[in-house]
Parts: C-alpha cells; structure tokens; sequence
C-alpha cells in the first residue's frame, strides 16, 4: 500500500570529503511536491526521512562551483554564499568571502562540537 | 532592518496596499491572530510546503518569535558594512555579493503567493511585512534544512562508530562464501541493528530476522527503519502474531520466531526468504532450538538460503560446530570499564521470620552510593531480584528510605505490572536524584535502560521448572549463571564506566554454572511436539537437537498428547490433533474451542479460550485495594474464573461500544489492566478466524449495513480513525517524563498511582490502543456477541461447564473432604497427583468455598460430624483448572466447578464399577459410592449412550472439516458437519443428564485402595448375561482388571468389595410395564430387560427420555469395516473406534 509514493532512489551520494552517503531521489533544483520552494543550486536531494509527510525534502549536497566536487551540506565540508563552495576551495580563497564567513571559519576551527540546536527544538 | 528583497526581482510589491487598519506598522502586531491567520493564508496553502493549522505552522511561529527577538538584537550592532571589493581570478568567486547578508547563506527560496496567483489572498498583505514574513519563512525552512541533515549525519556517525561497523564486509564475505555464519558478539555491539542493513544495502531484498520476543521485532523494525531512512517507508517491517506491518515492498521483515515456524509447517524450504537471520541464538529458547534443528535438515534442500546465526560470546562453538563448522565472526562489545564489588551475605540473623527477604544488603548499597557520589554526577541503579515477591520485600523499605533522603525514586519492574508502571522506569529522574529500578531478570536481556550506572546483582533467579510427572509447573528460585551474571553487571556499562555489586562470594560465582539452562529442559513439550508431528520432522526421540531435551519429558509429552486424543496409538497425529497445531494455544484450550463450536456456544467459549490464554488483566495493587474489589464483584461469577473473565470482557465490550472511550477509566476502577483486554479481542479474533478456516464455524457474511447512508458513515468513522492513528504514530512515541520524588511514605500507593496516568490520559487526548481496536474489530459485531453471551441461559450455561470441563480434563481436583469445617483461607484440594493444592488467591472461590462445598445432608455416616467425607449428596462438586502451578505453595488458577458424578461419568478415561454398579471407581483415584443401584445404572447406561453419541459427532464434524481441507471450494456450502437437530438433541440429553439428582458419596482413595482396587483376572470368563445393559457392545474380559470390558474406558465388576457377593442373588418379583414379564430379577437384569424390551417404546430408559432423533446407527455414514490383526475379527467400525479398539491391544 505504501508502495506509490516511494521513489525508487536514482543512485547514492556520496560526499567526496566526509564520505557520508545517502540515496537520493531527485536532482536539480525544484524538488517534486513542492511548488513552492526552489533551490538556488544543483542539489542531490531525498525525502525528507525524519518527518512522515512526503512532500518534505531533504538537501544533501552539490557541487562546489569551483573544484566540482561532490560535497554534503554539512558545515565540515561545505557552505554555501550564493553559491555551493566546499571549505577546501573557501580556505585557499578566504580573502573572496565577507568578513561574517571569515569569523564563522575562524569559530569552527577551534574544537567543534555540533551546535545544541540541531538536535530538537 | 530593511531587507535587501529588492534584488529578489520576483513578485512586485508595488500594488496598493490593503486599507485594513491593522497594516498601519505603528500598530503592527505579529501576535495577533488575525494577522497571523493573514499570511498563513496567503502562504500556508494546501499546496505549500508549510500547511496551515500543522504542527509544522506551529513550530514556524514559535520559531518567527525567536527569529525577531534576535534580529532586534542585532540591528543595533550591525550597522556598518565594508564593501571591499578584492579581485579574483575564478569566476565562482568574482560573482558574490559584495553587502553580506545571511540571506546569501540559504540555498533555497520560497514563491510567494503573489508570485503563484495575483488575485490569492496575498494581495491584502503589506509589501514590507510580507517579505518580512518571507524572510523568516526562509531562515525557517535553512534551519529544518540543517536540523534534519544534522540529524542524518549525526546517524552515520554513530552507525560507523559502533563496533561491528568494522567487520560489516567481512560478514557479507563470509556469507557469500558460506551457507551459514555465526556473528557472536556482545550487548552493544550493534549486531541486532546492523547487519539486516548491511545485508539491505548488499541488495538483499528478501530478509527474514527472527527474535525470541514480539516487543524486539517491534522496536528493532522501527529502529532499522529509522537508521536505513525509511522510518517512513515500508522497507523494513514487523509481522508478529496480530500485527504486521509487512507489505510487497519490505525487504526485511523482523518476526518472532514462533511464526517463522508457522510459516515453515506450510512452506518447510521457506520460499520468500533469501537471508534469514536468527538472533539471540543463545539465549536457548524453545522454539530457537527447534528452528536450529528444521534449518539444519532443510538446510541441504535450499542451497540458496543463507543463515545468519547471531548470539552473545557464548558456547559458540555449539552453534558453530551444529552447522558443520560454520565460520565464526567475533565482534567485541562496547561496555565501559564496570568495577565489580563482591559482598557476600552472611548469614545474619534475620529479624523477619522464615523465608522474606531481608532488604537491608540494598539498603546497604544504596547508603554506599549516596555516600561516595556526589548526587550530581548522575547514573541510576538497577537491583536485579528473583522474582514479584523479593520485589516488594524491598521496595518498601526502599522507599522509606528514599523518601527520608530525597536522593531517589524506587520503581519496580517486572512483567505482570500495567504497562503504564512499566513505562515509567524510562522517565527520568529530576536532578539530584538516582532512580533505583527493583527488576525481575526481565531488565536482563528484554528490557535496556539507559543511564544505569550501578547495578544489584542477588544472584537469584526464579524459573518455571516443569514437573512432568505431576505436570506442574513450579516456579523456584535458583542461582544464577555465569552468563547470566556478566549479562547482569553488562548492564552498569552501556553509558559510561560503571559498578556492579555483586551479594554473594566470587567463590560462589565461580560455582555458577557456565550457562542457564536451555528452555527445552525446562518446560512441558506438549505444544512442541505436535508442532513436530504437525511438520512432519518425524519422530520426535530421534530429532537431531542441538541438544536434546530429557527422555521422559519427551515421553510424557507423547503420551499426554495420545491422553487428549491430538495422537493416535502409532503416534500420528489425529484430525483433532492437526488441528490443535494450528492453534497457538494449550492443547486444552484448542480443545474447548472445537467442542464449544460444536454446541454452538463458539462466541463465549472463544472469549473464555482467549482470557485464559493471555496473562490474568487483574492487577495486583488491586488486590489489596478493598474499592477495587468492590467494583468488581459484579463482575464475578460463582461458577468459576473463565465465567468472570467473560463476564468482564464483555461488560468490557459494552462499555466500549457505549461510551466509547470511557472505556480506560472503567478498567482503572475495576483494576484491571486494559492491555490485556485488547490481546483478548486480538487472540479472540484469531482463533475465530482460524475456526472459520476449518469450517467449524459458518463463515461470517460480513454483516454490511442495508443502506448506503450508514455504510457512508461507517466510511467516514473508519476514515477518521486511521486519520487519528497516522497523527499518533507521527507523535514519535512517548516522550519521557521527569520522575517526581516522592514526600511521603505512601508515594507510591495505587491513588497517587491513578492520578499519575489520568493526567498523562490527559497530556495524550487520543487513546490510541482504542482507536487501533475499533479499526481491527467489528464492535457492533463484538457487541452483538457480547451481549449474546451476556444472556446465556442456565441451559447454555451448563452446556459451556461440560465444554469446558470436557476440555480441562483429567486436570481436576477434589475438595478436601473437612473443608466445610475449615477457614475459609485453609480450603485444601486435591488432585490426583499432588495432594493439598490450595487456590490461587485470586480465584473467585477463594473468597466463597461454600459454593463447593456439598450442601445437602443425608443419611448414612452423617451423624453430626461436619465434612463431606462419605457424606451423601447429590451436589458434589469437582474443581477442574487450567494451570497447577506451585510457588510457595502448590496452587490451582482458573478454575470451574463441576458436578463430580456426571462429568466423571462422561470424561474419565477409565470407569470401574462393583457387581451392581453403585460403586465406581474413576481413573483409579476417586471413589463414587452411589445409594440406589437402579438410578446407578441408569445414570451409566446413559453416560455411555450420551459419550458414544458425542463421540460419533465430533468425529464426524472433524471429518468434515479434513475432507473441506481436501476438496477445493466447489461445493461452498454444502450441509452443515453435523446438523442441527440432532446437536440440540445431544445437548437437550446431555443437560438433562446433568440435572440428574442421584445421592452419593465421594472420596479420593488412599494409596493402599488404589492399589487393592481390582479383582484381577479371572479363570472363569462366563460373560454376564445381561444383554442391552450396555447397549450393544458384547463385553469381553479385562486381562488385568478382572471384570468384563465394556467399551475402552468402562470395565464392569471389576472392583473387589465385599459387600456384593450376594448382590446376584437378590432378586425380587418385578412386573415389566411393557410386555407384561413377571419373574424375579437383580436391579440389573431388570434394567437389561426394560432396555431390550420389545414392546417398550422407543427412546430408551427413563433418565434419558428423548433419545436422540436419530439413533446411534446414523453414524454408519462413517463406518468402514475393519479387519483387526490382534484378534482376527470384522468389525463395523468408525475411525475413532478403530483407534479405540486397537488401543485395546497395547
């Protein structure tokens, strides 16, 4: 019964600096069965698997737009400011990037622990 | 903060604003619901990412709130902005905005409504506040964003962090190369959850996990599915007996392992399955030996099938060397560091008399912790004690403590409490204060707390045993294993570094043995053997177990089996017994639904079949609680325990359907733990399902409502429900709770208790296990039966005793004969085996022996003494039970009066009587003495017709039920097994028999009488000439018992006596009323004529009236010649007359 509305995933993403993998189900930037929400980039997106209504997505990673790697969107890896960079790129170039990223960049280097917040609300 | 939308280009906000007063943004208010409900209007559609009136809107808003505060914060600061503007090379970099903006950081956007439809209700919102709104709604959806990724990176990690992380290629290696792997490792290794998602990811599709309890396959399916992401799919179910969330998409599905077996006795090569995994292989339960045992023979058949053994680092090399030398993967478990504190008791001298436990060691413990560690480093503790009693030894002096420190909150724990009470050793205590959990070793393997840090180990354990020779079971305390032990103290390590106190020597542990002891030799094998026979594994003595079960409870389990007719004399099994196999309930209970459906009483015996086929759903706290009592007396009935049971469900039913959910608060008053109500209905319908696939009971036409407007509303109801399950199932379980601590002594009393589940009632409005029974059932179908049930007629009633009755049998015991003169607390039984059982405490007659107790007096021997010992009456009565089971004291639970004559004369296996029949024996233990010789022979010529009788019709209704399973559904309705009539017929005979009223004495022979008891064989063999006495059967001598065989179980002038040497010659001058013959004659040989007597008219005896419509030859349909070997004769025979005569020459 439940079969219609799983999407048989396209392939595996496999992040390219962390290794974290995840199937995803659609590629470009307007996720389906959500109209109202459009991704400024290329992403490898899935189902949302933590909330049972299925019009929720979920955005794992993109391309960095320099190097073209594959990255996830986790702050290990990658940020994005207008456009998708992973830190590698962002470290050789950090002078290109406003002093808020800068600072951001600085704060993670030392010992990072995962923000509270992203547990629950 | 003006926001840099400008740049955005989508949506012109250039329309004229809406002339609403409240846009004026002096007064602008984001509180006020009116606006609110505004933009959630124009941007929470039912097409929009968020939906209005979600929780999700809810959680927007309360985020919005937080977002402003903090904006209004920073304003202040961040006024300033450099615009560098440094060159770059790569064309990525030369694009970026030069102003930052947060907004940059998201990767995504939202259209606003004016951008969908220009006439939506966006058109009234202000430009500025609307993209306000918008702009929070985008920090909204980056922070799910980054919260559900967090998430799933936080899941990684922790899967790629546990210790079988490591070797999950290895496994698949191995188990490509291999047809069976054993994976051993310890608690916490991650083996349960991981490997069925390695093989998923392998691309298996077609995996079967099998685990010993039905709550593991639940919460392991959930936390699989959680781990594989697809919490929300159907990749990863469960299938346990009345739930399966199985569906053609799952790719793992986690079961118990009785129904694998259930599902092998139709498929035996399991043909849905590619991988089969079988978890905690070591904890030796029954049915896992078992499966061991069928996947080692199956194994060669099904090359393809692959087998993952998996069990704790112990006794591998059992498992491994069983599948000739399957390869072994050795996990290490994760457990902290536990210090392990030997404190051996000495015998102290106990304050308490005899055998309670002495609380002070634990007492002692908890002292000890409270003085060595500081209350904030946190970590709860875990008693592990043998069993209810030991557990209520401590808990109150626990609490006493505990409420004069303030430093813990005592909690019990172990299975017959309700579920809520159960629930609440995961709550968490409030700072400052340890939990301590007083656990059965239910917290051993099926339970797993977190946060414990310090564990009580007693050494103790209490197990059932089984007696095979008394059939009883026992449940005893013993000393645990070694493994049992490090299981135990595994417990303190799972979160950090812990200590187990151990209250016994390190010498002691030593002298542990190794290993418990596997349930095979330890419990009855009845059910397990018919599942054998019904597998057709062959004989059960030969069976290659991975270690065998003891000789004799093999045996005894065989002949048990061959006693309730579910094996023939050559060991197969009978129609009745392939039947029983399908029915996951005690032989006995199988039985009483096949005779119940027969008389048509299928719906009240179904709910009394499933009552005593779940746990008692009276709760103990209520036994003490006088208020409880009271409301349940209603309830109660004086016939016996199945009766109340009954009559509860089905007030329960009533209730139900009435008011509907009121129904939570009924059971509260009453005490009685609703959950089980629920496995009730559930088994209930199950057996009723199983019943209709035999054709034992007419099918149900699904009632549907005439009109198409109520089948509309029950749509809708229906619709409605599954609407109200989906929410609650989202409302991923049961939030943990902060425990309170208690001020005062009764902290924990049963008041304090209820007002503690009515306020979670109230934090959780919908009672789900309600909402899930009215999906799954029928209720007005339910109620219809209830009500049925409720107006049982005494006809009805009777008939459902002798069901009953018929069904528990030969599991009866007789009151003691100086029971009137006895304290009602000091009532003492018998049963043929065990002498001075007494009653459960919770058995109705408990509280009124008197209604088992032989009311009238008569003459002989009464000569003012009180008991019942020779006293004659016509009101004996027998208790019949469905479990002995001895603790401290050997007690009776569930039980029914029967009248003691009649049933014995209907049920015993074997029958023996003096010359003239007014003294009988039945089954070599009980003696009826019986006043009047005539009335004595009526009553067993009666018998025999009424047996023989039913016999023939249950034969018949079995034998139909073989040949539907043969013919395919041709002929769909072809007539009923047995008809009608003459069921009613035999029921109107039989509860005539009943009623009987014949004066006589009881009493259970001594050892030396049972002994002495028969003649013996005799060297002349005239057969008595007394033609028809018996109907038509011709006796033949007993070779043991001396005495003619009448029929197999009735064996006549076989008892020595002394009184009836002269029985044959006294004969007295007697007119037959029909025929006019004038002579002289026995009570006997008068009764032989006035059964043969040619000009009687039809229908028998007195006593029995209304013969049945249709004599006994009808049953001719069913006999077949036969031809016995033993003694060279032809025979007219039915099967189970066959079965009968052959087990004659045994």
């Amino acid at each position: 019964m439940a079969c219609e509305t799983e999407r048989t995933p396209l392939g595996v993403f496999k992040c390219q600096l962390c290794a974290l993998t995840a199937p995803y189900s659609y590629q470009g930037r307007q996720p389906p069965d959500s109209q109202s929400v459009v991704l400024l980039e290329e992403s490898y997106v899935m189902r949302d698997p933590f909330t049972p209504d299925k019009g929720r997505f979920l955005v794992v990673g993109s391309r960095c737009s320099m190097c073209g790697r594959l990255v996830c969107v986790g702050p290990e890896c990658s940020l994005f400011y207008s456009k998708r960079f992973c830190l590698p790129c962002v470290q050789d170039n950090v002078d290109a990037f406003p002093q808020e990223i800068q600072q951001d960049l600085e704060k993670r280097k030392v010992p990072f622990t995962r923000p509270a917040s992203q547990r629950s609300s | 903060m003006p926001p840099p939308r400008t740049r955005e280009g989508r949506g012109p906000w250039d329309r004229p604003r809406a002339p609403s007063p409240e846009a004026a943004p002096e007064k602008w208010n984001w509180n006020c619901p009116e606006t609110r409900r505004l933009f959630e209007d124009a941007f929470f559609g039912d097409e929009d990412y968020i939906r209005q009136g979600s929780e999700e809107c809810q959680k927007f808003w309360t985020f919005f709130e937080r977002l402003q505060r903090f904006q209004n914060l920073k304003t202040t600061r961040k006024e300033e902005k450099d615009a560098r503007q440094p060159k770059h090379s790569h064309p990525a970099l030369a694009d970026l905005p030069r102003a930052y903006d947060p907004r940059y950081r998201i990767n995504l956007s939202v259209l606003g409504p004016d951008a969908r439809d220009s006439r939506g209700p966006g058109r009234r919102l202000p430009p500025e506040r609307a993209s306000e709104f918008r702009q929070a709604l985008l920090h909204y959806l980056d922070f799910c964003q980054k919260q559900a990724f967090g998430r799933l990176a936080k899941l990684q990690r922790e899967r790629a962090a546990l210790p079988i992380a490591q070797y999950g290629h290895h496994i698949l290696q191995m188990l490509k190369e291999h047809q069976v792997v054993v994976v051993a490792g310890d608690t916490g290794c991650g083996k349960s959850t991981q490997v069925p998602q390695y093989l998923l990811a392998a691309g298996c599709s077609h995996v079967a996990c099998t685990q010993p309890r039905r709550i593991a396959c639940i919460s392991l399916a959930k936390r699989v599915g959680f781990e594989s992401l697809s919490q929300y799919g159907s990749q990863v179910g469960y299938q346990i007996r009345f739930e399966s969330t199985r569906s053609a998409a799952t790719k793992i599905v986690f079961l118990t392992v009785g129904l694998l077996l259930r599902q092998m006795q139709r498929e035996p090569s399991l043909p849905q399955y590619q991988v089969l995994i079988v978890d905690e292989v070591h904890e030796r339960h029954l049915h896992n030996d078992f499966l061991l045992g069928v996947l080692q023979r199956q194994l060669p058949q099904r090359p393809d099938l692959k087998v993952v053994l998996m069990s704790a680092t112990i006794n591998i090399s059992l498992f491994s060397s069983y599948f000739g030398n399957a390869p072994v993967v050795q996990v290490p478990g994760r457990l902290f560091p536990i210090t392990v504190v030997y404190q051996p008791q000495e015998a102290e001298p106990t304050t308490s008399k005899s055998e309670k436990l002495d609380p002070r060691p634990f007492l002692r413990v908890l002292e000890a912790i409270d003085n060595k560690y500081p209350p904030e480093e946190r970590g709860d503790l875990l008693v592990f004690l043998s069993g209810m009693a030991e557990i209520s030894a401590v808990l109150e002096p626990a609490q006493a403590y505990a409420s004069h420190t303030q430093r813990w909150v005592v909690l019990p724990l172990h299975s017959a409490l309700s579920v809520a009470d159960q629930d609440k050793v995961f709550d968490v205590a409030p700072p400052g204060v340890r939990k301590c959990i007083l656990s059965t070793n239910i917290a051993e393997t099926s339970v797993t707390i977190d946060g414990i840090r310090f564990v009580v180990d007693s050494g103790k354990v209490k197990e059932m045993s089984y007696d095979p020779q008394a059939k009883l079971q026992r449940l005893q305390e013993f000393w645990i294993s070694q493994a049992s032990a490090e299981q135990r103290k595994g417990r303190a390590g799972r979160t950090g570094p812990g200590v187990c106190f151990r209250l016994y020597a390190e010498s002691d542990y030593d002298a542990f043995a190794p290993y418990p002891v596997p349930e095979i030799r330890r419990v009855a094998l009845d059910a397990l053997v018919l599942q054998m026979k019904s597998m057709s594994v062959g004989d059960p003595r030969t069976f290659p177990f991975i270690e065998p079960p003891p000789p004799t409870s093999l045996e005894t389990a065989i002949l048990y089996l061959r006693d309730q007719g579910a094996l023939d004399s050559s060991e197969a099994l009978t129609p009745i017994g392939s039947l029983l196999a399908q029915l996951p309930v005690d032989v006995v209970i199988g039985k009483m639904l096949i005779l119940g459906s027969m008389f048509h009483l299928a719906e009240p015996v179904l709910t009394i079949a499933a009552a005593l086929s779940v746990q008692t759903p009276f709760t103990r706290s209520a036994q003490s609680n006088p208020e409880c009592a009271a409301t349940r007396r209603p309830l109660e009935s004086d016939q016996g325990d199945p009766f109340t049971l009954l009559n509860v469900f089905n007030t329960w039913v009533q209730v139900k359907s009435e008011r509907g959910r009121n129904s939570r608060k009924w059971c509260r008053h009453r005490g009685i733990e609703e959950h089980r109500l629920y496995e009730m209905a559930n088994l209930r319908r199950q057996f009723k399902e199983l019943l209709e696939d035999h054709g034992l009971l007419a099918g149900a036409q699904a009632p549907q409502p005439g009109d198409s407007y109520s089948r509309l509303q029950r749509r809708r109801e229906r619709q409605a429900l599954y609407e109200l399950k989906r929410r609650h199932e989202e409302g991923v379980g049961r939030k943990r709770k902060v425990l309170r601590v208690q001020d005062d002594q009764d902290g924990w009393s049963s008041d304090e208790d209820r007002g503690g589940s009515a306020s979670r009632g109230a934090g959780d409005s919908v009672d789900i296990q309600d909402v899930k029974f009215k999906l799954r059932h029928n209720l007005e179908q339910l109620h219809a039966a209830a009500s049925s049930a409720q107006a049982l007629t005494r006809d009805q009633m009777a008939l459902l005793k002798l069901v009953l009755g018929r069904g528990l049998y030969p599991q009866l015991a007789v009151p003691d004969p100086f029971n009137s003169s006895r304290k009602d607390s000091d009532q003492i039984f018998h049963t043929q085996t065990k002498q001075g059982v007494v009653l459960h405490p919770t058995c109705v007659f408990t509280n009124s022996p008197e209604v088992l107790h032989a009311q009238e007096q008569a003459a002989r021997g009464s000569d003012g003494s009180r008991d019942d010992r020779d006293k004659m009456s016509s009101k004996h009565q027998l208790v019949t039970f469905v479990s002995l089971l001895e603790t401290n004291k050997p007690y009776l639970v569930n039980c029914v009066r029967i009248p003691a004559l009649q049933s014995l004369l209907l049920f015993s296996r074997s029958l023996d009587t003096n010359g003239d029949c007014s003294r009988l024996v039945a089954d070599g233990w009980l003696e009826l003495q019986l006043a009047d010789t005539e009335s004595a022979v009526r009553l067993l010529a009666a018998s025999l017709r009424l047996r023989a009788h039913w016999e023939s019709a249950l034969d018949r209704q079995l034998a139909h039920q073989a040949r539907r399973r043969l013919e395919d559904e041709e002929e769909e309705e072809e007539e009923a097994p047995v008809n009608h009539k003459e069921v009613a017929a035999l029921s109107r005979e039989l509860l005539q028999f009943m009623t009987s009223k014949v004066s006589y004495s009881l009493r259970r022979l001594t050892g030396l009488e049972a002994q002495n008891l028969y003649v013996g064989p005799q060297t002349i063999t005239a057969a008595p000439s007394l033609p028809g006495l018996f109907g038509n059967s011709t006796p033949s001598p007993h070779p043991t018992k001396g005495g003619y065989a009448v029929t197999d179980f009735l064996t006549y002038n076989c008892l020595t006596s002394d009184a009836d040497l002269y029985s044959d010659c006294l004969r007295t001058f007697w007119t037959c009323p029909h025929c006019g013959l004038h002579m002289p004659l026995t009570p006997l040989e008068r009764i032989a004529h006035e059964n043969t007597c040619p000009e009687a008219p039809q229908g028998g005896p007195p006593g029995a009236e209304e013969a049945a419509p249709e004599p006994p030859q009808k049953a001719s349909a069913l006999q077949k010649p036969y031809h016995c070997e033993a003694c060279q004769k032809d025979f007219l025979f039915t099967p189970t007359e066959i079965l009968r005569h052959r087990r004659q020459h045994v």
